[in-house]
């Protein structure tokens, strides 16, 4: 039995999100494997995209946990936070101390010491000039990210973007915007389906996601469609 | 039959915006002379949307005027009122308003609430100069068309004063929304649409932000449930 290293898996883990850029796939699944990988494979305790609607408002499409207090804190950084510095500026922003970031952040540092996160950095999604999002990544320890982590968290930045627009060339701005809504609305519909299944299973909400994720992956469905169908009532998960 | 009844529930869905249009397919489908829409209460107040004629409008004066009435009935119990013969069996429920058609031209009267979920915000009211009775699949028919109506109403009235929708909040309490629009539709077996609007009236009629209701509702706080056929929501 061979120790795969940690390359190797970061090599798998492309090879196969290569494969699923190939067929028909499910964008919020596929954003879902992005965070849940760099959370296994960084150097990184959380992490969450945020992607921009219409009006530039960004909003949590995939995190690791669904717990409400990361979600919440990661919305807190996109209203005033690394997230959104990242948004705007087009770069990456990184806070190797959260207890040191600026004053007008607050909001977002109180929350997020609360929770342990130490430090945090922000890669953009970036599609040429246009920025749609953020990687964010968070960590329970002060200092910045390893250059290696650095680097594959910008490759996994790219294949996101790539992943949410789908299509190789996108000239038009009208179906770019299309394109980030339908990714958007995608997760008011998983929303709603967490809110349906915490109901009917008597779960919390955190739960209520994992069953609707644990279905999708045993039925090889995407986990939009599952909640499509769970909203619509034409599908009830087994209790 | 069904044809001329789906018809007028087409022609419902697609009078949103132009309450001028809630009455007509009343008329269509169901034996009467005449159809008025009405808000009673305390939720959107009292008021007249909809009427088709003179009479049904009055009809609808005199029970705002009076306080008593089918369309108070119908609103405080968010069942059908059926009156098939007003004028033989005066209403001791009803005593100034039976008073005050007795020299109306009118033989029957009906009245079905206008409700969205728990909500009641009036009803609609359908006379008729001759004698006529509701079998109960035209009653079924007439609270479902009162039911689109229902909607068209509240959605209006949302509207027109700008409530805080999702609109205030930010992106984290427009997902506890999605999440309790979630919770509601399963408690009460509604689309994603008619159960935000759920969310959205009762935040309106509480005075509460809708995303201090989804807060309750997803806390377990407040439920709503379908009970006896009727819809009730609990604290």
């Amino acid at each position: 039995m061979t120790e795969l290293t940690r390359e190797d898996r970061l090599l798998q883990t492309f090879a196969s999100l290569a494969d699923t850029l190939v067929d028909d796939y499910d964008v919020v699944d596929l954003l879902q494997m992005l965070v849940d990988t760099c959370s296994d494979l960084l150097d990184t305790t959380a992490a969450g995209i945020l992607l921009a609607d219409a009006t530039g408002t960004l909003d949590v499409v995939a995190s690791t946990s669904e717990a409400g207090r990361l979600v919440e804190m990661m919305q807190l950084s996109a209203e005033a936070g690394p997230c959104v510095e990242s948004f705007v500026t087009g770069r990456v922003v990184s806070v190797p101390d959260i207890g040191e970031s600026p004053e007008e952040w607050s909001l977002f540092r109180e929350s997020a010491l609360a929770q342990g996160f130490a430090s945090v950095h922000a890669v953009p999604l970036r599609l040429r000039e246009t920025t749609i999002g953020t990687l964010n990544l968070l960590r329970d320890t002060v200092g910045e990210l390893d250059p290696q982590d650095q680097t594959a968290a910008r490759a996994f930045a790219d294949v996101a973007t790539i992943g949410i627009l789908h299509e190789r060339s996108i000239r038009e701005t009208a179906l770019l915007a299309e394109q980030l809504q339908g990714a958007l609305n995608s997760r008011i519909v998983i929303e709603q389906a967490k809110g349906v299944v915490a109901h009917t299973h008597g779960v919390p909400i955190d739960e209520a996601f994992a069953l609707i994720r644990t279905y999708a992956r045993s039925h090889r469905l995407g986990i939009s469609q599952v909640a499509a169908r769970i909203v619509d009532r034409s599908l009830t998960l087994d209790t | 039959m069904s044809g001329a009844f789906a018809t007028a529930m087409d022609a419902l869905e697609r009078s949103g915006e132009t309450p001028a249009g809630f009455c007509r397919p009343f008329l269509d489908v169901l034996p009467v002379s005449g159809a008025s829409v009405s808000t009673v209460g305390e939720l959107l107040g009292s008021e007249t949307l909809s009427a088709s004629d003179e009479l049904a409008a009055r009809l609808d004066e005199l029970q705002f005027d009076l306080g008593e009435g089918p369309c108070w009935d119908a609103m405080a119990t968010g069942r059908p009122v059926l009156e098939p013969d007003v004028r033989g069996r005066p209403l001791a429920a009803w005593p100034a308003f039976s008073a005050a058609i007795i020299h109306a031209d009118i033989s029957s009267i009906f009245a079905f609430p206008l409700a969205v979920g728990p909500l009641r915000m009036g009803a609609v009211d359908l006379y008729s100069i001759a004698p006529v009775e509701l079998d109960r699949r035209q009653a079924r028919q007439a609270d479902a068309m009162a039911a689109v109506v229902g909607r068209h109403v509240l959605r209006q009235a949302l509207n027109a004063v700008e409530h805080d929708g999702d609109d205030t909040g930010n992106a984290y309490s427009r997902r506890l929304i999605h999440q309790a629009t979630g919770v509601v539709l399963a408690q009460l077996d509604l689309s994603a649409d008619d159960a935000r609007l759920v969310i959205q009236g009762y935040a309106f009629a509480a005075s509460q932000s809708m995303k201090e209701v989804a807060q309750d509702i997803l806390d377990g706080r407040l439920n709503f449930s379908r009970h006896n056929g009727g819809i009730e929501a609990s604290e």
